[in-house]
């Protein structure tokens, strides 16, 4: 490669082949990556005979969003047919407390492992870090546990009180479940990033006054967007996506994360198979990751500590 | 009772001391630099004062009260650090007010306070900036500005003209004692240069591995260095260690040089020589700084005691300013400061004059001040 690129540079007219071949090979790969969502796109927008008849690949000769909206409002999940739109709420109410706090203790932990270290920090953060390679289906059956008890403080509370608190709360739980997994990558993300911040920075607040949490809140986290995005990122896909946690703790009913709902959708079989609902009810499931690629990619920025000491 | 006292100080990480019971004081309005090579524990010795690193043994005076157990931002220290440590995220104004905030200052007396200071530092006009849109001089001064909006009872610089390039460094040098001067507030400053020592200090300690080897002004730290390693740390170019051999000639003490293929240079110690009689017939190291060595007309004229003498030269470098000889004595090269009209060729013999009233004198062994 550096090879070819350096004969290029000596001879210009030969740098042709090498970049036809180089374009060649991604513009393959970038098709076969996109060809399924492109086949989910168009069969979405197409109607039922349209598909029955016709080819996959190609284009809708009359697009209808009819789908969609009967994807949204009318698609039936088991035996109700209210469509998608309550589980993708109830996803997003599951996704955005379960990231913002996993995000921030993620941060805490990497501040103090970093800057306000205390004898066996290494240890500690070993133990953090393994939990990234605990399977899912390691931690399914203790946590039902774990959750069970949830659900029997959340029923004498509520025999006391009148209120749960939230305990035994499906959507509760699953956050839960979230943040305690979540807590090893983000953790490890922040401790890494922070390994690198300048600890003079610090120093110097200190000696301005800045307790604990006002240099955290004020010298740490203002210079972090950059780990936060991409921390923000890998949560909020990770969870959105999860599948497992999601049917096992919250597999039924009203409280069904889109991830389940989905599954359900495409499994219930009343006569015809509606393809172009599925297809839609899909690509509405996908969309927030998508969007939050798009949105957050763009703040992916660098150079952000520019300044801080001396450039 | 002195403003700043450092008593009997000790720093441990683990098995290992870094300082090994450094005692220093300054009065009020003081400045006092520690120096000395990389690793000698003057950086951990600041921040020791300073409260970032806790102290293992001895204690920290400021102004009569201890300061062991206090948190930095109670010691009513301010500190400008080497990397000068902005806060990226927050504007000139708002790095300078920083720690009046953090403090609840209220917001009308902050602005007046970096009004005052950038008018004081004349960076009235960076005060919207952040500190990435800065040059290298521009930080430093929001550095010093922080510091100085605080008013504290001691200032702390570690290295702070470190990361500047060389004419930098020497305006912020004069800056920094120019606000010294002004202010009149204690001030300890840490270096390895020890130019920045001499020009800037009141008091001078040098340290090595964590024991302070010489305490005192500059002038005596350069002219009577207690040890070898004080008298070749400060000055440059450093000072001539010259093996050279006691000797008894015609009842005086006296001190010789090896020379190649030519007889021993023969000096007159004068003031020394009593002091020198204890060592008679041994070998010393002769410590003599090349200023001390000159051509005959450049000598100090209200010296005691001028040796002359024809050596054999070996390079000339020109300075500029000065002239650098360099001569071959007792098996070393020996560097001799002439002014820069000197006619002085190399590979001929020329005629130095020997200053002996600044010359010391080193035992080999223990490195120690012999006279």
């Amino acid at each position: 490669m550096s090879a070819a690129l350096a004969a290029s540079r000596r001879t210009p007219g030969s740098s042709i082949v090498p970049r036809i071949v180089i374009y060649g090979l991604l513009i393959f790969f970038a098709l076969i990556y996109l060809i399924p969502f492109f086949v989910m796109l168009v069969t979405s927008l197409k109607t039922m005979p349209e598909i029955q008849q016709g080819n996959m690949l190609a284009l809708p000769k009359a697009p209808t969003i009819d789908p969609w909206i009967r994807a949204w409002g009318e698609a039936c999940v088991g035996l109700t047919c209210e469509g998608i739109h309550g589980y993708f709420w109830n996803s997003i109410k599951m996704v955005v407390p379960a990231v913002a706090i996993s995000t921030i203790l993620g941060a805490l932990n990497g501040y103090v492992l970093t800057k306000w270290r205390f004898k066996g920090h290494k240890l500690v953060f070993g133990l953090m870090l393994f939990a990234c390679f605990i399977p899912f289906q390691a931690v399914l059956l203790p946590m039902a546990t774990v959750l069970g008890e949830f659900g029997q403080i959340g029923k004498a509370l509520t025999n006391a009180t009148g209120f749960a608190f939230g305990f035994g709360n499906p959507t509760v739980n699953l956050v839960f479940v979230h943040v305690v997994y979540g807590l090893g990558f983000t953790t490890l993300f922040f401790r890494n990033y922070y390994e690198a911040f300048p600890t003079e920075l610090v120093k110097a607040a200190m000696v301005d006054g800045a307790s604990f949490f006002q240099i955290f809140r004020r010298v740490l986290l203002p210079n972090s967007l950059p780990i936060i995005v991409v921390t923000v990122i890998y949560q909020f896909t990770n969870i959105w996506n999860d599948f497992l946690f999601a049917s096992a703790y919250a597999g039924s009913g009203d409280v069904m994360p889109m991830t389940v709902a989905l599954n359900n959708v495409v499994n219930t079989s009343t006569g015809v198979v509606e393809y172009n609902v599925n297809m839609a009810a899909a690509m509405i499931a996908a969309m927030p990751t998508l969007l939050v690629y798009v949105l957050a990619g763009r703040y992916f920025v660098r150079g952000l500590m520019a300044g801080a000491v001396k450039g | 009772m002195a403003f700043l006292e450092i008593d009997r100080l000790v720093k441990r990480f683990g098995a290992t001391e870094v300082l090994k019971g450094i005692t220093l004081e300054v009065e009020e309005g003081g400045f006092l630099v520690l120096v000395g090579p990389s690793g000698c524990g003057k950086s951990t010795l600041l921040s020791m004062i300073a409260g970032l690193d806790t102290i293992s043994e001895g204690e920290v005076r400021i102004n009569g009260r201890r300061v062991n157990e206090l948190h930095p931002s109670q010691r009513d220290i301010a500190m400008v650090f080497q990397s000068y440590a902005l806060y990226p995220n927050m504007t000139v104004a708002e790095n300078i007010a920083f720690g009046l905030e953090m403090r609840g200052v209220p917001k009308a007396e902050r602005v007046a306070a970096v009004a005052k200071v950038a008018d004081m530092l004349q960076m009235g006009h960076l005060l919207n900036r952040k500190p990435s849109q800065l040059s290298g001089g521009q930080r430093q001064r929001v550095a010093m500005g922080r510091a100085l909006v605080r008013d504290p009872q001691v200032f702390l610089f570690d290295e702070p003209l470190s990361n500047l390039d060389a004419k930098l460094r020497v305006d912020m040098r004069t800056e920094i004692k120019r606000l010294h001067q002004r202010m009149g507030t204690t001030i300890v400053y840490v270096t390895h240069d020890q130019i920045e020592a001499m020009t800037l200090a009141t008091q001078i300690a040098v340290l090595k591995d964590g024991v302070l080897q010489q305490f005192g002004s500059p002038a005596e730290v350069y002219n009577n260095p207690v040890n070898m390693f004080v008298a070749d740390f400060m000055g440059s170019p450093s000072m001539n260690l010259v093996p050279a051999n006691i000797r008894a000639e015609n009842g005086r003490t006296v001190v010789a040089l090896s020379r190649a293929n030519e007889e021993d240079l023969i000096l007159d110690p004068g003031a020394a020589s009593e002091k020198l009689g204890t060592v008679l017939g041994q070998d010393v190291l002769l410590g003599i700084r090349p200023e001390a060595i000159t051509d005959h007309d450049g000598a100090d004229r209200n010296a005691k005691t001028l040796v002359d003498a024809d050596c054999h030269v070996e390079v000339v470098e020109p300075a500029g300013s000065d002239t650098f000889v360099v001569t071959h004595l007792g098996g070393k090269h020996v560097i001799a400061r002439m002014r820069s009209d000197a006619s002085v060729r190399g590979g001929q013999r020329a005629p130095f004059t020997f200053n002996m009233d600044k010359a010391v004198f080193f035992d080999p062994k223990t490195e120690l001040r012999v006279a």
